[in-house]
């Protein structure tokens, strides 16, 4: 097919062009499951030839996503090839120099890739999601004259479960005819979007959801609700332990606490499905697994506002802000080996399987007065208890109220919070939705008025640790540590005014009626 | 942007060929190059496997931009486009001073397009008409190739003579031995005397005789795709850097 002649032709467009499906002003990207056949196109173009180079280069590649595929749930994806970024999407290639893997966007150099990922999550890293081989060839679309009227590049991905091909052609000036007729035939039947490309190559790679969708029916009994929403979060926090062994980022560790904090609020929320002796062994349970992680995830929480924490001071204290720091990572680093060391541990994986088995079935435990209430009543009466609750605490808050009375409010949104979302399939979702934000703006602002309580707490724990018997610490680190505390000091105060017109939104008559439409119609 | 006329008021003197594999030189080099097919037997399209555009005969073609940017066609060869074949003179004319125009919409619409030439090589017509006065004047180079036989002689004295009659920069004029057989005495000896009549007029590259040069409208592309290694390719590479040294001594 390909003359003598115009083999010097090919060559060059191979060495001039920029290869691996890379040309700066492609037109058109087209992905194809399985292999890609050239004879069957190149009979459709009448008058023309599709040839492909005979010559191929191979290249190992990696998918790059992190772990709950964000990039992938956008319709692209991000390549490694050697040292080089290729974002596959919109029907476009971008490309860049440097490494991902690792690496949070903010780390990457900056560049068209970079630009075009910027709403990929600020605390995930990238990670591998699939690795594999890719072969690229030049492709030419000839005319009677061996003239090459559209230029492209067959990329072949081979992974060890598939194969798929992406597809780049670039216009020529002045043969934009060619292009369209290339075009509308390979659309024709083989074109099948990036999607497909990700199950293609790597079946098993399932994007993680950290709040998977549940099933309930409405006469469920609360028992078999509570054992399947324990179920699914155990399962989703098992999911992170792979992430958080491998240090990857720190929404791993989050996400696991995360899931593990709902399966506890299962069983204290869910009052009477389990018998009083069962809730309070399965408590402990639960909380025995969760205990080894909160250090880590403190210093988690300092490490991630670093850069904030130094924004607070002034320059004349960041010197010993910058030993904290020090102090803190080496922490970190002792209490993650530990708690690593722990996931790993055969005991850990015994029992946390066993536990897992243990809520595949309801009948394996000891139940309660509630056990076999209706999932749909049973919601009702907790969400509506709860939300009078909130109610009736927030409304006595005034300026003079003592801050635990604050955090105690924030506790009850929290429980309000989780008991919506543990029975959210089972009610209509835009009322749910009107009613959530509001509390979502609630929560978000007890939430910091916690975090500085918190905080401030924590920093004076830490300047007591390092105190010596006269009561003498570093000079240094206890101004870096004195000025975070008056810092933090006003930034709660400042939250803590801002809860009464908070609630106050919260407190609207529109949403009132929704709660009550919502969870409280039977006995009207 | 530079302009240069591959310009011969003799023909058969090779002047197709160099145009080609100069503006490939040009490409190759990193500039973005626009090859003018002002030649109505389309020799240098011939060369490059394009094929004449039907649409640029029309009269009215000139006044619409969008349709003479969309005549222009991407050869094999990255940064190297062609406009092919059968421009009237007039519009030539037209296409040439607006393309000197900063604010034409013609050079708006080739920028617009990320088509802003930086070289612009004009494979002219063997004649001297009004069309190569004003090619004369819109290019900053004008190469000649020169087969160094008496007729030659003749025909390159009259090129000299029409500059001087219409008051022309001869310094422009960047002729060359073309075509040359260094077994002929008369060859050398007509370089010799041409030299020493000329002296700034000619460039020191001598294109040889080649068979290789010959073969250009069988592989139809240019000779360091099908010959890299032979003689009259080098002796081309040799041509674009003397003419490159001088665009850049310029600049």
């Amino acid at each position: 097919m390909i003359s003598g002649r115009n083999r010097h032709l090919l060559t060059v467009s191979c060495l001039i062009g920029q290869g691996l499906f890379a040309m700066t002003d492609t037109d058109a990207v087209f992905i194809l499951a399985g292999g890609f056949d050239a004879r069957r196109i190149s009979s459709r173009l009448k008058g023309y030839v599709l040839s492909v180079e005979k010559g191929l280069s191979h290249q190992t590649f990696h998918v790059l996503d992190c772990h709950d595929q964000s990039i992938r749930a956008s319709g692209r994806v991000l390549f490694q090839i050697s040292d080089e970024l290729k974002l596959v999407g919109d029907g476009m290639v971008l490309a860049q120099k440097g490494r991902a893997e690792g690496c949070f966007l903010s780390d990457l150099t900056a560049g068209p890739v970079r630009d075009a990922l910027g709403d990929f999550p600020k605390l995930r890293a990238f990670m591998r999601i699939g690795s594999g081989v890719m072969s690229t060839q030049d492709l030419s679309v000839l005319d009677d004259l061996q003239k090459t009227q559209v230029r492209g590049v067959l990329t072949t991905l081979t992974s060890e479960r598939g194969q798929a091909c992406i597809l780049t052609f670039g216009r020529m000036k002045g043969y934009d005819r060619t292009f369209k007729l290339l075009r509308n035939n390979i659309d024709l039947d083989v074109n099948v979007g990036l999607k497909t490309l990700c199950v293609t190559l790597f079946p098993d790679a399932v994007p993680y959801r950290a709040k998977p969708e549940i099933r309930l029916g409405k006469t469920e009994p609360s028992v078999e609700v509570a054992t399947d929403l324990i179920h699914t979060f155990l399962t989703v926090a098992r999911q992170n332990e792979a992430g958080l062994l491998a240090n990857i980022d720190t929404e791993f560790l989050h996400d696991y606490r995360v899931s593990l904090r709902r399966v506890r609020s299962v069983l204290s929320l869910f009052k009477g499905v389990f018998s009083e002796r069962q809730t309070i062994k399965l408590k402990r349970t639960f909380s025995d697994l969760m205990a080894p992680t909160g250090r880590v995830r403190d210093l988690d929480v300092y490490l991630l506002e670093k850069y904030n924490y130094f924004k607070l001071l002034p320059p004349s204290l960041h010197e010993g802000a910058g030993i904290m720091f020090t102090m803190l990572e080496d922490e970190r680093k002792q209490v993650q080996a530990a708690l690593c060391r722990r996931l790993r541990s055969a005991k850990y994986n015994k029992h946390v399987s066993a536990t897992l088995k243990l809520f595949s079935d309801a009948s394996n435990f000891e139940l309660g007065p509630n056990a076999q209430l209706g999932a749909y009543d049973y919601a009702c009466a907790l969400i509506w208890k709860r939300y009078r609750k909130v109610c009736k605490r927030a409304r006595m808050i005034t300026g003079e109220t003592p801050d635990a009375l604050v955090h105690d409010l924030r506790i009850d949104c929290k429980k309000l919070r989780y008991l919506m979302e543990f029975f959210g399939p089972l009610f209509d979702q835009i009322a749910f939705k009107r009613i959530l934000k509001p509390l979502k703006k609630l929560q978000d602002n007890l939430g910091f008025f916690n975090d500085a309580a918190v905080q401030q707490e924590a920093l004076i724990d830490f300047i007591q640790q390092r105190t010596n018997t006269q009561h003498r610490a570093d000079a240094q680190l206890a101004m870096a540590v004195g000025g975070l505390i008056a810092v933090l000091d006003q930034r709660q105060k400042v939250e803590r005014a801002r809860v009464i017109a908070n609630f106050q939104n919260f407190d609207s008559p529109q949403v009132r009626n929704t709660f009550r439409s919502l969870f409280h119609q039977k006995e009207d | 942007m530079k302009i240069i006329a591959c310009y011969s008021n003799k023909g058969g003197v090779g002047k197709t060929a160099t145009s080609v594999n100069l503006a490939y030189a040009f490409a190759k080099d990193g500039n973005t190059v626009l090859l003018c097919d002002l030649d109505p037997q389309g020799a240098s399209s011939f060369y490059l496997r394009v094929k004449p555009s039907k649409k640029l005969t029309e009269a009215t073609f000139f006044e619409d931009v969008e349709r003479f940017t969309k005549s222009i066609r991407a050869s094999d060869f990255d940064g190297l486009d062609v406009l092919p074949a059968n421009m009237t003179f007039r519009d030539f004319d037209v296409f040439l001073s607006r393309m000197r125009n900063k604010r034409s919409r013609l050079k708006k619409a080739l920028v617009g397009a990320g088509s802003d030439y930086d070289v612009i090589i004009l494979d002219c017509p063997p004649n001297l008409s009004t069309l190569s006065e004003n090619i004369f004047k819109a290019a900053d180079q004008i190469v000649v190739p020169v087969i160094p036989t008496t007729l030659s002689e003749r025909t390159f004295d009259q090129l000299v003579g029409f500059f001087e009659q219409k008051k022309l920069p001869r310094k422009k004029i960047k002729a060359f031995f073309s075509m040359v057989q260094q077994r002929k005495s008369l060859h050398q000896e007509t370089m010799e005397s041409m030299r020493k009549q000329y002296r700034k007029r000619f460039l020191q590259t001598v294109i040889p005789f080649a068979a290789d040069i010959e073969r250009m409208g069988q592989n139809r592309a240019p000779i360091s795709i099908y010959a890299p290694r032979s003689q009259a390719c080098a002796a081309y590479q040799a041509l674009f850097d003397e003419l490159e040294d001088v665009l850049v001594s310029k600049r």
